[in-house]
């Protein structure tokens, strides 16, 4: 392969483009997207229902429904100093890359496991397509893996499906995800529709893995605690486009974007009152026909001329913080008048 | 046990109190009963009595009677007075016809209950028991073996159109499923006679009536069998063309929501083999539906084996139970309805005992 | 609940509204269906049917002169003339007047000529004889021969027959002393003649009302219980449902030709229809099932949980909230229903187990059968006909229910 990556880039996504072809016309469901997942690293990508955080992910793993389209762009994947285009890999490549490379734990667990069978044969599925016939190897890996997200391993392997309970099934996929030792894995909402204990749970469980596991961890919420737990870096993204990416801390304390701001405003904490508390006006805009100029204009306080002409590149501001927004200036003055 | 297993019991004994499914544990005086496999065996036997009883009445309440054919039979053949002629006939039967009915069905279940069921009235001497296994046997070739096939094909071809749907190809399938659905089987068996029977001469219809050629002995030679499937063919094709269809649209549409469920999804992005994913992830979790019609279809179409043996004059089960109602041999009608029940009854008890092996879901109760 | 429910309009204007609110239902429905092709097909073949069965039989009528000599046509079959090659000018019945003209037995030619019996010589040639073989070709023989100045000819063309002709010297001599003059003498018919010599088409138009009206009625009935049965069984339940499980078990394990051999000897019918009845009482238990499940997931739903909390009556949870929800399910069945009340009816037919005494296609088909038409190919229409009438009456149901089943199943149809 031609192409060159700093050797500690796991992942490096450039320039991505993708549109759903329906019947009202064609979804610009992501508009240029570039970031770089270097390995052993988290990052969260944030953002409002249908803002495109899952089409990406999606596009990792080139999952994408049928009637969705790349446009432009390329996604390099490294490991062992090899690169590969994975959206040149043909189908045999392809689905070898699939789990063994980079896995993918879904929403909604509840579903993820074939209902007829049992979680051992799923665990030996898996390791069966990918050459890994020793089924014994493959029970004392997966039982470890069990052991590692805390449970009891001996009765979930011989277990079915429906006789695990949602935070149980949600373990396992994840133990399934790194039994193939992938480099990265990608999370997809992670902790939704499990109750408050589960969800703690399951936070514990991924920080373990991470500990004794090397793989990077690309993981999709619109919940912000989460990310700002679990991240070091943290990407925002709203109407298919990042619009701030950044180390955790800076994302969090120093928002570079109004949209950024705006989502931490309208979480809840325990320093912060309630008045303070306020949600971004308007609703996420008509992916079909997007606003010209900065797409978040319409709803931003910031907003004048300059945001409904031009749309702001993804400029570096210090310390590798990157940000869309023509105003950042005028942001950050108002967060100070605030405290 | 580490907090996280407390936390999972705690969930899954919060989950069974929850469950509106789950009953209290069954009084001991009613365990017996209570246990799946004694009810549903028992509440078979019973429904099969109960056909029995039906049909031992029912029938002789059919026009005509044997007994009076066979007594004007021997009167004009041998010319003997009336009241030898009755005695004679009365003689051969193994029932008293002068008893009550009531009598009379009090000794039928008696020997049923001895695995007897009797002579036929009007050829007598002749065991049913021997008869069935004479004729039985046909039945169940070319049924199952007509069964097996359009149920293969079925499922191969409706998830086929499952994944192909909406082209062309799941259309043209589409309007031939239902063509085949629609025509009646034994509308396929006269369409089967009339075009490539008589009017392109394909094949010799006289030639492929009853069961095997005459003059072969039956066993496991070349011959026999060649010839035994030879004779069936014609009903088998039948079977087959008669039920393809409803097999198709079911699989289609079954596959249609599996191929939405999310562990196919997840199948797939765990880079699982395309053959893998289509037997054991979206064939085997498709097919479930289909089990349940399974036995339902058996009892259907050994019952419509009666108009498509006469049609190809197959010498099966149909045949003879056919046989039986035209000259009103209450016993052999009898035998007949109690295997054919039987059938049913059972085929459907083992379809459900056997769901469970198919879906783990249901293995833990027994219970749907 | 809607707290500003609209006041609803005055009751003559809902009145007035009506005809047009169903004519746009009707047109909304037909387009919907225009999506479905195979549906629309259906559909179509339906109306066709309705048509051909309902309206025809009004101005064409049934066709019961029993006319031994043209026995078991072939379809298209008629009277034709064949005359002598220097004879070609006779064409009609007056034209023949004094000459000799042969007819053969079993041809339709004889019941032809015979009004005119009076004016023409009539040779009469039998179907076959030891001595000359064929009689039609015997007759072409001394027609050729200028033995006989005529000759009417049934069932097969002049063509066929030097066709069928053995050595080429006879080909040769039919082809160049024999030409058919007229070719139009009598009446033709569509579809062939049946074994008493009776046009099978106008059988066709009349034989499908009663067979559909006995299915539909079928249909309706085993509908009717199966709606009724299942919905209380569900709703109800204990004792009342464990009967009627149990009663659908019994139903559906005795062998449902002795059940209506059986009751259709117990009832003398005095109307074919009454066999409708018959298989409606007995099959209703396949739909009852599914009802009775459909009903018992429905009442599980948010919605009717919803209308139980708010304190609603039972009926109005199974009428308002229920039945909507069902009725589309119901409207598929019950024309699932039909075809099936079709189908036992006319087993019982072909088996000679139910009475025949009307013509319907059933009982062509009986006859079609017992007379052996199945195994002539010539006469093959007396059983094709009622066949082919049958199976297209059945597949075009099923497109039609199979149609509804997409328009109104969500499910199928959202599948992407």
């Amino acid at each position: 392969m031609s192409q060159n990556l700093p050797p500690d880039v796991a992942l490096k996504v450039d320039d991505l483009s993708i549109v759903y072809r329906t019947d009202r016309g064609e979804v610009k469901a992501t508009a240029n997207v570039s970031f770089a997942l270097r390995s052993g690293e988290a990052m969260a990508l944030i953002g409002e229902s249908g803002s495109g955080k899952t089409t990406i992910s999606l596009a990792l793993i080139r999952k994408l429904p049928k009637n969705a389209l790349i446009t432009s762009g390329q996604i390099l994947y490294q490991r062992n100093q090899e690169v590969q285009d994975v959206l040149k890999l043909n189908s045999r490549q392809l689905r070898e890359f699939r789990w063994n490379e980079c896995a993918m734990v879904f929403q909604g667990a509840q579903n993820a496991f074939n209902p007829v069978l049992k979680i051992r044969k799923q665990f030996e599925d898996t390791a069966q397509s990918h050459g890994w016939r020793d089924k014994a190897a493959v029970r004392e890996r997966a039982l470890s893996l069990l052991q590692l997200v805390r449970l009891d391993p001996e009765r979930v392997y011989d277990a079915y499906p429906h006789e695990l309970s949602g935070g149980m099934k949600q373990r396992a996929l994840l133990a399934l995800g790194v039994l193939l030792s992938p480099q990265v894995v990608i999370l997809d909402e992670p902790t939704t529709a499990l109750d408050i204990l589960t969800q703690r749970a399951i936070i514990d469980v991924l920080n373990d893995m991470r500990r004794q596991l090397d793989f990077s961890i690309i993981f999709i919420s619109h919940d912000l605690s989460l990310a700002a737990e679990m991240a070091d870096h943290v990407a925002t993204v709203y109407a298919g486009e990042i619009v701030e990416l950044g180390g955790v801390n800076d994302v969090f304390y120093q928002s570079l974007h109004p949209y950024t701001q705006g989502l931490l405003t309208s979480v809840p904490t325990l320093e912060h009152t309630q008045d303070l508390l306020q949600s971004i006006p308007g609703s996420p805009p008509n992916l079909i026909t997007p606003p010209v100029g900065c797409k978040f204009h319409p709803r931003c306080a910031f907003a004048d001329d300059v945001c409904m002409e031009d749309s702001p590149p993804l400029a570096v501001d210090v310390g590798g913080h990157l940000a869309a927004c023509w105003h950042k200036d005028r942001l950050i003055e108002s967060r100070k008048a605030r405290v | 046990m580490t907090d996280f297993q407390l936390l999972d019991a705690g969930q899954d004994a919060l989950e069974q109190a929850l469950s509106p499914k789950r009953k209290l544990v069954p009084a001991p005086v009613e365990n017996f009963y209570k246990n799946y496999y004694v009810r549903v065996f028992a509440q078979a036997i019973l429904t099969i009595w109960a056909v029995l009883t039906v049909t031992f009445f029912l029938v002789r309440q059919m026009p005509g009677n044997p007994i009076d054919v066979l007594i004007e039979q021997i009167l004009t053949q041998e010319g003997i007075s009336y009241q030898e002629a009755y005695d004679r006939v009365a003689a051969s039967f193994n029932f008293d016809p002068d008893a009550t009915l009531f009598d009379q069905y009090l000794d039928y279940i008696r020997d049923l209950l001895h695995l007897d069921l009797g002579t036929s009235i009007t050829s007598p001497g002749t065991r049913i028991i021997d008869e069935i296994a004479r004729f039985l046997p046909w039945t169940l070739f070319a049924v199952g073996s007509g069964f097996l096939i359009s149920f293969v094909l079925g499922v191969i071809l409706g998830m086929t159109m499952a994944y192909y749907r909406d082209s062309a190809l799941d259309h043209a399938m589409s309007l031939v499923s239902s063509f085949f659905t629609g025509v009646p089987n034994y509308i396929w068996g006269l369409l089967i006679i009339i075009g490539p029977g008589i009017s392109w001469n394909w094949f010799d219809v006289g030639a492929a009536r009853g069961t095997y050629d005459p003059g072969l002995t039956p066993g496991l030679n070349a011959a026999f069998i060649g010839s035994a499937i030879e004779h069936a063919l014609l009903p088998i094709i039948t079977y087959v063309l008669a039920t393809l269809g409803s097999w198709m649209l079911s699989m289609k549409s079954s596959t249609t929501s599996v191929l939405n469920d999310d562990y196919v999804n997840v199948a797939e992005a765990r880079g699982l083999k395309d053959r893998r994913i289509i037997t054991a992830y979206v064939g085997r979790n498709a097919m479930l539906p289909l089990f349940a019609q399974l036995s339902i279809s058996i009892g259907f179409v050994l019952g419509s084996g009666v108009v498509i043996e006469e049609i190809f004059v197959y010498w099966g089960f149909g045949h003879y139970l056919f046989q039986a109602i035209t000259v009103r041999d209450y016993t052999s009608v009898q035998g007949a309805v109690l295997i054919l029940s039987s059938t049913f009854v059972f085929s459907n008890l083992f379809a459900d005992l056997t769901y469970g092996l198919l879906d783990p879901r249901v293995r833990v109760t027994g219970e749907k | 609940m809607n707290s500003k429910t609209p006041s609803p309009p005055h009751p003559l204007l809902t009145l007035l509204r009506l005809p047009f609110t169903l004519l746009f239902a009707v047109f909304s429905f037909i387009n919907r269906l225009r999506a479905n092709r195979a549906g629309f097909i259906g559909f179509l073949g339906l109306l066709a049917y309705f048509v051909m069965t309902f309206i025809m039989p009004h101005f064409i009528a049934f066709d019961g002169e029993v006319n031994l000599d043209e026995i078991a046509g072939p379809v298209g079959s008629r009277i034709q003339l064949a005359v002598h090659t220097d004879n070609a000018e006779l064409r009609t019945f007056e034209d023949l007047a004094g000459k000799t003209v042969g007819v053969v037995d079993q041809t339709g030619g004889p019941s032809l000529i015979a009004p005119y019996a009076d004016s023409i010589n009539i040779e009469k040639y039998r179907w076959t004889s030891r001595r000359a073989g064929p009689g039609i070709r015997a007759a072409l023989i001394d027609l050729a021969n200028k033995e006989i100045d005529a000759m009417l000819i049934f069932s097969k063309s002049v063509e066929q027959i030097r066709a069928d002709a053995e050595d080429a010297e006879l080909q040769a001599l039919f082809a160049e002393r024999i030409v058919v003059s007229n070719p139009e003498l009598g009446p033709p018919h569509l579809l062939g003649t049946d074994t008493q010599g009776r046009d099978i088409a106008t059988h066709i138009v009349h034989g499908g009302r009663i067979l559909i009206l006995t299915a539909v009625i079928g249909g309706v009935i085993s509908t009717i219980i199966a709606l009724v049965v299942g919905s209380l069984s569900a709703m109800i339940g204990g004792a009342f449902d464990a009967a009627m499980t149990a009663l659908s078990n019994l139903i559906l394990a005795v062998p449902r030709l002795i059940l209506l051999v059986v009751l259709a000897g117990l009832i003398r019918f005095e109307n074919t229809l009454f066999l409708g009845f018959m298989i409606g009482l007995l099959g209703w238990p396949p739909l009852m099932r599914a009802i009775r499940a459909q009903v018992l997931s429905l009442r599980e739903r948010d919605f009717v949980e919803a209308a139980r909390s708010l304190g609603l009556s039972t009926y109005h949870i199974m009428f308002r909230e229920m039945l909507p929800n069902m009725i589309s399910y119901v409207m598929i069945n019950f024309i699932f229903a039909i075809t099936f009340a079709m189908y036992e009816q006319i087993a019982l037919l072909v088996l000679g187990l139910a009475p025949i005494d009307d013509y319907t296609w059933g009982v062509m088909l009986y006859f079609g059968r017992s007379r052996g038409t199945l195994y002539n190919p010539d006469g093959a229409s007396m059983a094709l006909s009622p066949v082919l009438a049958i199976a297209f009456f059945q597949v075009c149901l099923v497109l039609f229910a199979r149609a509804l089943e997409e328009i109104f199943d969500p499910r199928l149809r959202a599948a992407v």
